[in-house]
C-alpha cells in the first residue's frame, strides 16, 4: 500500500462513486459508453494501455437460490452407504466439530434412498426427483467447506467473503463490476420470501462501504413491491406530471448555477428514473401473461410450490430484462434441521425442488442460461450424526453446492467427502475458492476487483490472506 | 517543507483503483520523493522491504528510511543512479524479482537520483516510526501571507490563499449572507436556519456579524447534537448489540451519547475528553452503592466508549471455542475503535502479523491489547448487560423509588378490582373433587395411584412411591402435596382414583380442575422447567389402540402458557399448541376449564387465578372422554402445590357463557388500557449506567496470539507504548489509580501518555481529529483518507496547513470550539461556491479550494430539516432512544404512536440491523465498527422516497399548514415565506412566477376537488423539500 495507491483510489473513488451515480440515473441514454468505462474499470490489465484486455465472460448475471440453515448433504446430494451401517452405533471415525456438545448422539443414517440420475449418473436422493432431472445440467460440488458453524458467520462468509458483519455482498461486488443492462429496475434484486426477512436480515444483501446504489432492492410481492413505489392514495396522473416539472424547473435551475456537477445533474436524472420504474417494476413482477404450461413447469398450480415457483419465475423475467443479479432467500433458515431431520427435509424439497429445476429448465430452453449462473447452496451442511433423536447438528468441514449454466460444466460432480460425509476431502473447494471461480465465470479476476475502504483496497476474496483460488475443473 | 504545488496539478492520470497503475511519466519537471518516488517503491519493493518485512535490514516506505539504506549501506547515492544500490539492482532487473520495472517506471527512478535525490533526508533516523510525517511531534509552520491581502482573514490563508496563488488561482468573492448562515447553521447544528436567526444576522451591521452569528450557533444545544454524532460515529456507538441476528439492545447506551452530546456543548477539552472515555472509571473510584455527584456518573458514562463495538458474547451459543472467539472478537473492536477514532490508524491486520505496510507489529498490538483486556478478560468474561453500575445522586434513588411504588399501589389496586369482580362472576357449580391435603389427613392412596384409572399397569417407570421418601414420589406434607422427581428419564404421573367425564354433554355446560401452586421448587432445588398436569388419563402407557384422552397440560415458570399436548405420551402424541399467558409462580391459583360449545367442540380455558386467561383451544369432544385428574413428574420437574378442585356447572348455558366471556374481555382490556397509560408514567432506574472498568485490579496474563488464533498463544506480553509513536517526552506510567479504583491503571497510563501535549501520540491525534473537522467544513479532508494518517494513508494536499491547524488546537487547550473558529471564520470557507470556468479548468475536484464545494445533506440532516422546515421538530433532548421497528413492507420506520418521533435523528434507536430507512438511503452508515467517512450516493430510491413516501407526504401537509398559519392567505406572502423556510432566502421574481404558475396549474388540475387549493399547498412543498436547493448546502 502507498501514497500513490491510495492517492489513485482517492481519484479512483471520486470517479467511480460519479459512475455509481451515472449508472443509477440516465436511463438507458449512454449506456454504452457506461459499459465501456466499467468495464475498463473492473476487468483491465495492469497497465491500462488502449485496448487493454480482460477475460472473456462465460456469464453474464446470476440467479442465486439461497438455501438458509445448512442444507444436509448426506441426505441430499452426498450418499454415505457407512451411514447406514452404523447408524445407531456410536461415530466411529474419530472427532467431531460439534456445536451443540451436550446433545451429540450416535450415527444417523439417511432414510432417503439415491439412484442415478440423467445420463451423466449423478447419484441424488429421492427427495430431490425435479433436480434428478436437470442432473445432465449441473455441476455439483460435494467438497465445499466454509469457517464457521455459526449460522450468521458462515452466512456472512458465503455473501461477503468473511465473517465479520457489514462487508459488501457478493451481489454487491458483481454489480459495481458489471452495472446492469436495465435503467430501470434495479441491479440487484431480492426476492425475499413472504414469511419474513432470513437469518441475518438485510445483511444478506448489503452493499457494505460499496456505494448504496449496488446494495440488493428487495422486491416485495402485493401493490408496492419496492417500497415508496407509488405515488401516495389519491393522487392523480396528471397532478404527478405536473409536480416533476415544476421539480425539473427547479432543479435545474439550480444545476445551472454549478455547471458541470455530476451528482446535481444524477438527481435530476433519478426522478425520471423513479417515474419509469413506477411501471417497470409491476410490469416485470406479472406473471399473468405466462402461457400456462410455464406455469406448470414452476408447479404454480400446486400449493407446495406455488409460491417459491413464482419467485423462481419472477427471477427468470428480470434476468431476461437484464437485471444482472437476482436472490431468492427463503425465511429464517428452514434447512437449520436440529431435530426431526428427515421430515423437515421432504417439506422443503417439496416446496423448493421442483421449482429450482424448472428455472434451470425454462433457463436453457430459452437460451438464457448459456448466460446466466444459476446457484443453488446453504451456507454450511450438517453433521453425520444425531443431534438429540432425529436431528443433526452443523458442519461447517463439507457440505454441497450445485451450480447450473454460465459455463459451469454439465452433468459433473466435482471432489468428495470422507466416508461418512463430514469432511470435504477430495478436491476441497473453499468458500473463497467459489469466490474467485464465480467471479472468474463473469470475467472478472478476484485480485483486481477491489474498492478502497478503511484506507484500503478491499475485495471480495481478499487472496491474500484467504488463499482465494478460481477452481478451472468447475468450468467447461 | 515542501514547496512544489501540490501533485494533484500534475498532468491527470487515468487510474483505475483496482490495478495498481503508475503514472504515465510526462512529467517534465523533477520526480518529486514524497508524491512520485515513495509511491512507485512502496508498490515494488514495499512487501519485502518494509515495515513489515525488512529484507537486507532495508525499508523503503518513509523518506527517512530510504535515507537509512540497508545492510550493505545506502541506496541512494544523490546525482549518481550508478553508485545507487537502489538503482543497480533496479537496472540489472534484480529487483523486484518476480516483476522488473517497466522502462518508465525506472526512467522516474533514475531522473530523480540523477537530480540530486531531491527531498532525500541528509540523515536517516533510528525512530520505529521512519519518522513518518504523521508521526513525528508537532512543529508549527512558519508560512508567509498571501499576497491578496483584501482576502486574508485569518491564518488559514497563508496555507490556502498562498497555495492557490502558487497555481495563478485565488478565492471566489466572499458569499452572500443568506448563504453563509444558511452554510453556517446546517455545518454547526445540522439545521436550517430560522427565519429569526436569519433577520438577526441579516440586519446585524457590526464589523463582526458574521462571527457573532458563528458564535451563536456554537453555544447553541443544538451544535452537540450535530458535532456529538460525528464523534458518536467515530466512536463506533450503537443501540445494540450486533454481531448476531439477534442484534440485542442496548437500552442504556443513550447516556454515553447524552454524555458526548454535553462533552461537546460545553467545549470538554478534547484531551480530557479522551482520557474520560478511556479510564473515566479510574479516574472516578466510584464505590457501588454510595451516592455519588454528577461529574464521577459522567466519567462512568463516558467509558461505554470502550464497548461500543458490536459484543455477541450475550447470545453465544455452541461450544467453548466459539464462545472464546466471540469474547476476543469484542476486545478487538475495542481496539480497532480506539485506534481509528483517535489516531487515525488501521491495526486489525497486526493482530495475526506483523503489519505490511505500517511500522506496527504483532506485539505491538498485543502489548497495547493488554491494555484494555483487564477490562475485556475473556477468562473472567462479563456480558454486555451485566457490566452495568448504578450510580446516582443523593436522594434520586429514594424519590425513584417512591414514585414506583406510588404507581406499583395504582396498577396492583386495578388488578385487584378486576380479580375481585371476576372471581366473583365466576360460575359455580358443583364440587366433584376435592383434596386439601390437610396435615394428618387420609393417606394420599386412598384418593391417588400411580396408576391411571382403569389401567392395571403403574403410569411410567419406576412408578411413584406415594407417601414415601424414595423417589420419584408424592408427599403429602405440612398441609401440601410435594411432587419430587428422581433425576429418571422418562413421564410417570400420579392420578386420582375418581374417574371424571371431561367432555360435558349440554351446550354450555363445563367441568374445569383447579389447584394452588405453592412454589415451582423444592428448597433448594431447581425451579421446575415445567409444572405438569393431566386430564382424562385413563391409559398412560398408550397400550390401547385407537384411545385418546390423555391431555397434558404444561404450565411454564419461564415465559408463561401452558402447552397443550394430546394423547400424550407416546408415538403418536400431538402438539395442539398452547393455551393462556400466565406465568407459572408460587402463590397463585391455576387450571382449566372445559365447556361444551357448539357442533361438538369443547372449549379449553386456562384459568389463572380462576379467572380465564386469555388464549382458549378448541377440541373435538372425541380428544377428551373420561378418566381421571394427575400430576405428572419427569426430569427436573419438582414442585408444591395444594388445593385440588374439579367442579362441574349444574347445567348448561351457552348464552350466559358467552356473555360472560364478553364482559371479562371488556373489562381486561380496560385494564389493560388503565395499566398500559400508568405504566408511561413510569420513569427508568435511575443510575444505571453501562460502563467499563477492569475485572479486577490485578492484571491478567496477556499473551500473543500466534496468527491472532487463541488456541495458540504465544509469548506473553506487558503494555508499552506504540513502537511508531514512542517518544521520550511522553509520559509512560502504570500506577495504582489515585482515585483508589479498583483497576490496573493501565488504560489511565495509555490515555495520559496519548494526550501528552507535547509528544508524538499527540500530535498524531491531533492531527487526525482537526483534520476530520476540516472534513465536515470542506468536503474534503487534507489528509483524504481521513481513517487513515498512517505511512500507507494519503499524502495531505496542504501539509503545512494541517500542521498549522494541530498545533493551534494544542495550543488552545484542545478547544474543538476554537478550532471551529479558525476554519469557518477563515475567507477560505466563506467564499461563494460558484463556478468559474478558468479555475475548474485547472483544478476541477476543487483540492485547492479556490471555492466552497457544494455538498448535499448528509442523512440526519435531511431527515432533521425536512422536520425542521415542516414546524414539526421536537428538540428536546437526551434520554432513552425513541425506538424503531420494520413495517408490513420491511422499511424501517420510526415506530408509530412511539413518543417522541420527530425528534432529531440523533435520538433515534440506532439499531445495527434496523438503520431507519430514510437515513439509510441517504447513506447513514449501519454501524460495522465505527465510520469517520461516509459516501455520498445519489440512487432512484432517495427519490422514490422523496415523492412517495408517507413521511414527506405528511411533512409537506404540515410545512403548508405552517405557511398558511405564518403567511396568511396571500400566496405571494405564502410563496416569499416557503423560501425562506426551505432554501434560508427570498425567491427571484422568475421564481415566485413560476412557484405560482405552478400552484394555478395544480388547483386547476384538482378541478372541484374541495381539498385542491390544499392539495395544491401540499404539492408545491413537498417540491422544495425534494429540490435540490434544499437538500445540498451552497
Amino acid at each position: 500500500m502507498s501514497h500513490e495507491l491510495n492517492r489513485q483510489i482517492t481519484t479512483e473513488l471520486t470517479r467511480r462513486s460519479f459512475l455509481g451515480r451515472y449508472a443509477g440515473s440516465l436511463g438507458g441514454l449512454a449506456l454504452a459508453h457506461l459499459l465501456a468505462n466499467q468495464q475498463s474499470a473492473s476487468a483491465a490489465t495492469t497497465d491500462l494501455q488502449p485496448g487493454a484486455t480482460h477475460f472473456t465472460p462465460k456469464a453474464k448475471n446470476v440467479i442465486c437460490l439461497f438455501q438458509h440453515g445448512g442444507p444436509s448433504q448426506m441426505d441430499l446430494f452426498d450418499p454415505k452407504p457407512m451411514l447406514e451401517k452404523f447408524h445407531g452405533k456410536p461415530y466411529p471415525s474419530g472427532e467431531l466439530e460439534i456445536h451443540f456438545t451436550n446433545q451429540a448422539g450416535n450415527v444417523l443414517g439417511s432414510p432417503f434412498k439415491f439412484a442415478p440420475a440423467g445420463q451423466c449418473g449423478m447419484q441424488l436422493s429421492e427427495v430431490l426427483p425435479y433436480t434428478a432431472r436437470i442432473a445432465d445440467d449441473i455441476t455439483l460440488i460435494r467438497s465445499m467447506n466454509t469457517e464457521s458453524v455459526d449460522h450468521e458467520a458462515a452466512l456472512r462468509l458465503i455473501h461477503s467473503g468473511k465473517i465479520f458483519a457489514g462487508l459488501p455482498t457478493w451481489g454487491s461486488w458483481v454489480t459495481y463490476a458489471l452495472g446492469s443492462e436495465n435503467q430501470n429496475l434495479p441491479a440487484y434484486v431480492v426476492l425475499g420470501d413472504p414469511g419474513g426477512l432470513p437469518i441475518d436480515g438485510t445483511r444478506n444483501w448489503s452493499a457494505g462501504w460499496l456505494p448504496a446504489i449496488f446494495q440488493g432492492t428487495p422486491f416485495g410481492s402485493g401493490k408496492s413491491p419496492v417500497v415508496n413505489l407509488q405515488p401516495p392514495e389519491g393522487s392523480s396522473p396528471a397532478a404527478r406530471r405536473n409536480q416533476l416539472a415544476f421539480l425539473e424547473q427547479l432543479n435545474r435551475a439550480h444545476l445551472s448555477r454549478h455547471p458541470g456537477n455530476s451528482e446535481l445533474a444524477a438527481r435530476l436524472a433519478n426522478f425520471e428514473t423513479a417515474a419509469r420504474m413506477q411501471t417497470s417494476v409491476p410490469e416485470v413482477l406479472d406473471i399473468s401473461g405466462e402461457p400456462a404450461e410455464t406455469k406448470e413447469l414452476y408447479g404454480l398450480n400446486e400449493d407446495a410450490t406455488r409460491e417459491y415457483g413464482t419467485r423462481c419465475l419472477i427471477a427468470r423475467r428480470l434476468i431476461e430484462r437484464g437485471v444482472r443479479f437476482v436472490q431468492l432467500f427463503l425465511s429464517s433458515q428452514p434447512w437449520d434441521t436440529h431435530s426431526k431431520n428427515a421430515e423437515s427435509l421432504k417439506g422443503l424439497c417439496a416446496k423448493t425442488d421442483r421449482p429450482s429445476a424448472a428455472l434451470v429448465e425454462d433457463l436453457k430452453r430459452r437460451g438464457l442460461l448459456d448466460d446466466t449462473i444459476v446457484m443453488w447452496t446453504g451456507e454450511f451442511g450438517r453433521l453425520p450424526i444425531s443431534q438429540g433423536s432425529d436431528g443433526r447438528d452443523h458442519n461447517r468441514r463439507g457440505f454441497s453446492t450445485w451450480l447450473a449454466g454460465g459455463g459451469f460444466k454439465r452433468g459433473y460432480v466435482h471432489g468428495a467427502t470422507d466416508d461418512f460425509g463430514y469432511e470435504a476431502v477430495e478436491k476441497v473447494v473453499t468458500v473463497h475458492d467459489l469466490h474467485a471461480t464465480l467471479l472468474a465465470a463473469l470475467g472478472l479476476d478476484h485480485h483486481r476487483l477491489a474498492y478502497p475502504h478503511d484506507g484500503r483496497p478491499t475485495s471480495l476474496t481478499d487472496a491474500e490472506v484467504t488463499g482465494a483460488k478460481v477452481v478451472p475443473e468447475l468450468l467447461a | 517543507m515542501r514547496r512544489s504545488p501540490p501533485n494533484l496539478l500534475r498532468p491527470l492520470l487515468l487510474l483505475a483503483m483496482h490495478v495498481i497503475v503508475l503514472p504515465t511519466l510526462v512529467v517534465a519537471e523533477t520526480p518529486d520523493l514524497v508524491h512520485d518516488v515513495l509511491p512507485l517503491v512502496r508498490l515494488k519493493c514495499v512487501k519485502c522491504h518494509g515495515p513489515g518485512k525488512s529484507e537486507g535490514g532495508l525499508n523503503l516506505s518513509t523518506p527517512a528510511w530510504l535515507a537509512n539504506g540497508g545492510d550493505s549501506g545506502a541506496a541512494v547515492q544523490g546525482g549518481k543512479p550508478n553508485e545507487s544500490l537502489l538503482w543497480q539492482r533496479v537496472a540489472a532487473d534484480e529487483m523486484p524479482p518476480d516483476a522488473p520495472l517497466k522502462a518508465e517506471e525506472r526512467e522516474l527512478l533514475a531522473t530523480w537520483i540523477k537530480a540530486g535525490a531531491p527531498g532525500l533526508p541528509a540523515e536517516g533516523s533510528a525512530h520505529p516510526s521512519g519518522d513518518h510525517w504523521a508521526f513525528v511531534p508537532l512543529k508549527a509552520p512558519q508560512a508567509p501571507q498571501a499576497q491578496a491581502a483584501h482576502r486574508v482573514r485569518n491564518d488559514v490563508e497563508r496555507f490556502v490563499l498562498a497555495e492557490l496563488e502558487r497555481n495563478g488561482l485565488g478565492y471566489r468573492p466572499e458569499a452572500d449572507r443568506a448563504t453563509l448562515i444558511r452554510r453556517v447553521a446546517f455545518d454547526l447544528t445540522g439545521l436550517p436556519p430560522t427565519p429569526e436567526q436569519i433577520a438577526a444576522y441579516q440586519n446585524d451591521t457590526s464589523a463582526d456579524a458574521y462571527e457573532r452569528m458563528v458564535d451563536r450557533y456554537l453555544s447553541s444545544p443544538r451544535y452537540g447534537e450535530r458535532w456529538g454524532k460525528y464523534w458518536l460515529d467515530a466512536a463506533g456507538y450503537a443501540d445494540s448489540n450486533g454481531y448476531f441476528n439477534a442484534d440485542s439492545d442496548r437500552p442504556l447506551a443513550y447516556r454515553y451519547r447524552d454524555y458526548v452530546v454535553r462533552a461537546f456543548n460545553a467545549d470538554k477539552p478534547f484531551d480530557r475528553f479522551v482520557i474520560e472515555q478511556l479510564a473515566g472509571d479510574e479516574l472516578a473510584g466510584f464505590k457501588p452503592g454510595e451516592a455519588t455527584t454528577s461529574e464521577v456518573i459522567s466519567l462512568l458514562e463516558a467509558t461505554h466508549y470502550l464497548r461500543n463495538g458490536q459484543d455477541g458474547t450475550g447470545e453465544s451459543d455452541g461450544n467453548d471455542n466459539e464462545r472464546t472467539i466471540d469474547r476476543y472478537s469484542a476486545l478487538d473492536s475495542c481496539l480497532q475503535i480506539v485506534s481509528s477514532s483517535l489516531l487515525g490508524l488501521t491495526v486489525q491486520c497486526a493482530k495475526c502479523h506483523d503489519h505490511k505496510f505500517e511500522p506496527l507489529s504483532q506485539r505491538d498490538y498485543y502489548q497495547w491489547q493488554s491494555v484494555f483486556y483487564p477490562a475485556f478478560n475473556v477468562k473472567d468474561w462479563k456480558k454486555p448487560n451485566e457490566r452495568v453500575v448504578q450510580a446516582t445522586l443523593p436522594g434520586e434513588l429514594e424519590t425513584w423509588k417512591a414514585h414506583e411504588a406510588e404507581v406499583d399501589d395504582k396498577v396492583a389496586k386495578l388488578r385487584e378490582e378486576f380479580a375481585a369482580w371476576a372471581k366473583e362472576n365466576q360460575p359455580r357449580g358443583a364440587v366433584l373433587f376435592r383434596d386439601e391435603f390437610a396435615a394428618g389427613g387420609p393417606p394420599l392412596a386412598d384418593a391417588w395411584s400411580h396408576t391411571a384409572p382403569g389401567d392395571d399397569q403403574p403410569a411410567g417407570q419406576p412408578a411413584i412411591n406415594l407417601d414415601s421418601e424414595t423417589r420419584p414420589a408424592t408427599i403429602a406434607r405440612d398441609g401440601n402435596l410435594f411432587v419430587l422427581e428422581s433425576g429418571d428419564p422418562g413421564d410417570r404421573v400420579m392420578s386420582t382414583r375418581q374417574t371424571f367425564n371431561w367432555t360435558p354433554q349440554a351446550e354450555g355446560a363445563w367441568i374445569q380442575v383447579t389447584f394452588d401452586l405453592v412454589d415451582v421448587k423444592v428448597g433448594d432445588g431447581k425451579v421446575s422447567e415445567r409444572i405438569a398436569y393431566f386430564l382424562a388419563v385413563r391409559d398412560y402407557n398408550d397400550t390401547r389402540e385407537g384411545e385418546t384422552g390423555n391431555v397434558l397440560l404444561e404450565g411454564k415458570p419461564e415465559g408463561g402458557g401452558v402447552g397443550l399436548y394430546l394423547d400424550y405420551p407416546g408415538n403418536d402424541h400431538k402438539d395442539d399448541g398452547t393455551l393462556g399467558e400466565a406465568v407459572y409462580r408460587g402463590g397463585h391459583n391455576y387450571g382449566v376449564r372445559i365447556t361444551r360449545v357448539a357442533d361438538g367442540k369443547c372449549r379449553l380455558d386456562h384459568l389463572y387465578d380462576g379467572v380465564p386467561d386469555r388464549k382458549s383451544a378448541v377440541l373435538d369432544q372425541a380428544a377428551l372422554g373420561s378418566g381421571g385428574f394427575g400430576f405428572g413428574l419427569c426430569c427436573g420437574r419438582s414442585f408444591i402445590v395444594d388445593n385440588v378442585v374439579i367442579r362441574e356447572s349444574e347445567t348448561g348455558d351457552l348464552a350466559a357463557d358467552a356473555q360472560l366471556q364478553a364482559e371479562t374481555s371488556r373489562r381486561r382490556e380496560e385494564l389493560e388500557a388503565s395499566i398500559k397509560q400508568l405504566d408511561g408514567e413510569r420513569k427508568p432506574e435511575p443510575g444505571r449506567i453501562a460502563w467499563m472498568t477492569d475485572r479486577s485490579a490485578n492484571a491478567p496474563e496477556v499473551h500473543l496470539l500466534e496468527r491472532g488464533s487463541h488456541s495458540s498463544p504465544g509469548e506473553t506480553v506487558e503494555p508499552a507504548p506504540l513502537a511508531a509513536l514512542s517518544d521520550p517526552n511522553a509520559e509512560w506510567q502504570i500506577a495504582k489509580p489515585e482515585s483508589g479504583a479498583e483497576t490496573t491503571g493501565r488504560r489511565l497510563a495509555w490515555a495520559r501518555w496519548v494526550t501528552d501535549a507535547d509528544a508524538r501520540p499527540a500530535a498524531l491525534m491531533a492531527r487526525v481529529q482537526v483534520n476530520r473537522m476540516w472534513q465536515q467544513h470542506f468536503g474534503a479532508g487534507i489528509v483524504a483518507t481521513c481513517e487513515n494518517l498512517g505511512v500507507s494513508g494519503a499524502a495531505p494536499s496542504h501539509p503545512e496547513l494541517l500542521e498549522y491547524l494541530a498545533a493551534e488546537f494544542v495550543r488552545s487547550g484542545w478547544s474543538i470550539k476554537h478550532m471551529h473558529r479558525v476554519m469557518l471564520n477563515s475567507a477560505a470557507y466563506r467564499q461563494a461556491s460558484t463556478y468559474d470556468a478558468g479555475a475548474s479548468k485547472i483544478d476541477p475536484d476543487n483540492r485547492l479550494l479556490w471555492r466552497w464545494t457544494v455538498r448535499r445533506l448528509d442523512a440526519e440532516a435531511v431527515r432533521d430539516a425536512i422536520l425542521a422546515t415542516a414546524g414539526q421538530l421536537d428538540e428536546s433532548m437526551g434520554g432513552p432512544y425513541v425506538p424503531t421497528s420494520r413495517d408490513g413492507l420491511g422499511e424501517a420506520v420510526v415506530t408509530e404512536g412511539a413518543a417522541g418521533t420527530n425528534r432529531r435523528s440523533l435520538y433515534l434507536q440506532q439499531r445495527r440491523t434496523q438503520t431507519l430507512s430514510l437515513l439509510g438511503l441517504f447513506d447513514s452508515p449501519s454501524l460495522v465498527v465505527n465510520c469517520v467517512q461516509r459516501p455520498i450516493s445519489t440512487i432512484p430510491l432517495q427519490s422514490l422516497s422523496l415523492l412517495n413516501s408517507p413521511f414527506l407526504r405528511e411533512q409537506s401537509r404540515h410545512f403548508a399548514a405552517r405557511l398558511a398559519n405564518e403567511a396568511g392567505e396571500d400566496p405571494a406572502k405564502r410563496i416569499d415565506r416557503s423560501y425562506l423556510l426551505a432554501y434560508g432566502r427570498e425567491p427571484l421574481p422568475a421564481e415566485h412566477a413560476a412557484a405560482s404558475g405552478f400552484l394555478d396549474t395544480q388547483r386547476e388540475t384538482y378541478g372541484d376537488d374541495e381539498k385542491g387549493d390544499q392539495l395544491a399547498w401540499t404539492d408545491y412543498c413537498q417540491m422544495l423539500l425534494a429540490s435540490s436547493g434544499f437538500l445540498y448546502v451552497e
